[in-house]
């Protein structure tokens, strides 16, 4: 869940049409159309990548009149089926994904759900990815894979997301033997990682 | 000596600066440190054993180490470089941030010139990568005016969603800016500062940026969600170790950086060598100050310096890492999980409590946070979840509260209207006068003269705990070899 306070604005004046800011915003709300770049003010969620990487600083982040809220309610959504999505993907449901909006494994999976079959629905439907838009990428595309969904880039020439990287449990044995003794751990890691997902924290105390 | 001869004036902080992260820097209208019971330690007299530094220094310092720079690069063999290839300097952010960042902008010359001279070489470039304030090293770029001393197009600020590079590791394909490879040859040039000890535990440390500033978002993401909280680590050397980055790494360039200033300058063409020698400096020089730190027992910590929340400095220690100083984040089987890291912040549930019972709390010791001075730019709202914070303005304040990152720092803050204000409130809820300020003061620190007292007893003895005990335990859990310590004394 976001509240999106803010949104970008383009200077059609600066603007040259590189297609930076296209290649670079997570939910897919600003386009080059005749060479200039137009924004989706509903679909923005605020991140500021445009503006960040625009190499002529002809966008800027500007305050809505109107700041909105967006997420999706878990509780409307079988709760068995967000369990057994988090679970395949190694996450426990209420952890914490996106460090910068705090969107958890349940919502994302509730989206999905829902029916979002790519990281940009997904952005754009709770807010995950649209803080830094660095760390929680591969959260994403974890909790799609166990849904069974490989999604591709949005854009053939984009620079939203490239892939699917190593995690814990695909990590060579013989890698991890070379090196463990560097101060690694693993195997230890790997352990912490699935006793987090496997504690049940709808139990009270 | 007594206390008193130990106490001195305050050192005055790291002026303000403009920024796109940060107020207006004539909004900072007071330092804590000039305010009343506050006083500075020198390191130096807390550890009589730290080695001298080149800057701070006399007149002058920053050509000495010019020099020094030059001489330890005149030792690197470059003679693989021909003068008709390309080079990239290849330079982070966070060392701009280290003493007024003229010493690494210092480093970041002379390694130009030192492959120019002996190499005959043209084409040096600089790519700046970043952490997640993607125009911060354009900033530097500018403020240093690297882009004046390397020339036209040959600097330039890189960030994890740039056009990115498949790199095929022994576990898998990750993923580096396009931009950072984009030469025949690579040179890293880096630091030993040890910032954030709570993500790297001092393991393979000179080789993060690999895995980080100069890494895409998708490599970033594997660090920070996929491998667990010390694996994390080996992220950065699966990349340096691959094919693609072997055939062009030419050597390595680092400020040798301990918690009082510049020490040196060390240049190697084997980075696993430089590591080990930046192992000794992180564990043993910052090792005393934050073991040094977790001694504190309550205390108000201010923020008051041009860093996002997390990464102001007090005597080379960050926030983050005091928020976790109530364990010893170098022992990696202790704390197997620090009160602070990400994978940490990820493990809390939705009614605020730990999904796991022995996740540590954020440092007890923390009383009250006042943030008077800091940027936005990183995501802060856990520690104001966590510690009761009072944010000093609110133009400040505004600016957090709609910035990407930190919607809802200012959800868990309140607001002063002045910073004494701010303190007042701190002095009378807390019921402490013990004071610490993480405001960049250079070659010591500022605190209140109560907390001063608690630190000079304490020095001694844990400067005898680090040598004899703890950094024994360091060196073995990350495989290295103690006797470095001796090599580095004979070097």
């Amino acid at each position: 869940m976001k509240r999106v306070t803010i949104m970008a604005k383009v200077d059609p004046n600066i603007c040259r049409g590189c297609r930076v800011c296209e290649k670079v915003c997570p939910v897919l709300a600003i386009h080059v159309v005749d060479k200039k770049a137009q924004t989706n003010d509903e679909a923005c969620r605020g991140c500021a990548n445009c503006a960040d990487r625009c190499p002529f600083h002809a966008i800027t982040m500007v305050k809505r009149e109107k700041p909105f809220v967006v997420g999706v309610d878990v509780s409307k959504f079988d709760r068995e089926k967000i369990n057994a999505l988090c679970a395949k993907a190694h996450f426990n449901p209420e952890q914490v994904l996106c460090y910068c909006v705090g969107v958890r494994a349940e919502e994302v999976a509730a989206a999905i759900l829902d029916g979002c079959d790519t990281p940009e629905k997904i952005s754009s439907r709770t807010g995950i990815r649209t803080g830094c838009t660095i760390e929680c990428i591969q959260t994403i595309l974890r909790l799609l894979e166990a849904a069974g969904i490989t999604p591709k880039p949005p854009l053939a020439d984009g620079w939203q997301w490239y892939g699917k990287t190593p995690t814990a449990w695909t990590l060579p044995e013989d890698v991890k033997k070379k090196y463990n003794s560097n101060g690694f751990y693993f195997n230890e890691d790997r352990k912490l990682l699935e006793e987090i997902a496997a504690t049940n924290t709808e139990k009270k105390g | 000596m007594t206390n008193n001869n130990l106490k001195h004036a305050p050192i005055m902080p790291i002026a303000a600066k403009p920024s796109q992260y940060g107020i207006d820097p004539s909004l900072v209208k007071k330092r804590v440190a000039e305010m009343p019971g506050m006083c500075s330690l020198k390191l130096t007299e807390l550890f009589p054993e730290l080695p001298p530094t080149i800057y701070p220094g006399p007149e002058g310092a920053l050509d000495t180490l010019y020099k020094v720079a030059r001489q330890e690069l005149d030792k690197v063999d470059m003679s693989f470089i021909k003068p008709n290839q390309s080079v990239n300097i290849l330079a982070s952010h966070h060392g701009f941030t280290l003493l007024g960042g003229q010493p690494y902008a210092i480093l970041l010359k002379a390694t130009r010139d030192a492959i120019m001279e002996k190499t005959g070489c043209k084409d040096v470039r600089l790519r700046a990568g970043v952490g997640m304030r993607f125009r911060e090293t354009e900033e530097y770029i500018k403020r240093y005016e690297l882009d004046k001393y390397f020339g036209p197009g040959k600097t330039r600020g890189v960030a994890p969603v740039d056009e990115g590079i498949p790199i095929e590791t022994e576990i898998g394909t990750l993923y580096g800016i396009k931009a950072v490879y984009d030469a025949d040859w690579i040179v890293h040039c880096h630091h030993t500062d040890v910032r954030e000890v709570h993500f790297h535990r001092q393991v393979d440390k000179a080789v993060k940026p690999f895995g980080m500033s100069y890494a895409r978002i998708e490599t970033r993401s594997t660090y920070h969600q996929n491998l667990g909280p010390r694996a994390a680590n080996f992220t950065a050397r699966a990349i340096f170790e691959s094919k693609f980055v072997q055939s062009k790494f030419a050597f390595a360039s680092f400020l040798n950086v301990g918690p009082h200033g510049v020490i040196g300058v060390d240049a190697d063409n084997d980075l696993y060598a430089v590591n080990q020698r930046a192992t000794f400096i992180g564990c043993q020089l910052y090792g005393k100050v934050m073991t040094l730190f977790g001694k504190i027992d309550k205390c108000i910590a201010v923020l008051d310096f041009p860093c996002p929340v997390p990464y102001v400095f007090c005597a080379g220690v960050i926030y983050a890492n005091f928020t976790g100083a109530n364990r010893d984040l170098y022992d990696m089987e202790g704390t197997p999980l620090p009160p602070y890291t990400w994978y940490t912040e990820a493990f809390y549930k939705k009614d605020g409590s730990p999904i796991l019972k022995d996740i540590p709390p954020l440092n007890p010791a923390i009383k009250m946070c006042v943030h008077n001075y800091s940027w936005t730019g990183y995501p802060s709202a856990f520690f104001s979840d966590h510690i009761p914070t009072v944010v000093v303005g609110s133009e400040q304040a505004a600016m957090f509260d709609v910035e990407p990152m930190n919607i809802e720092y200012m959800s868990h803050a309140v607001i002063a209207k002045t910073t004494e204000s701010a303190m007042d409130f701190a002095y009378k809820v807390t019921g402490t006068d013990k004071v610490i300020i993480f405001d960049g003061a250079m070659g010591g620190l500022n605190c209140s003269e109560s907390l001063a007292d608690l630190l000079i007893a304490k020095a001694p003895e844990v400067s005898k705990e680090v040598d004899t005990v703890l950094m024994p335990k360091w060196f073995k859990q990350r495989g290295v070899d103690i006797s470095v310590l001796d090599k580095l004394q004979k070097k």
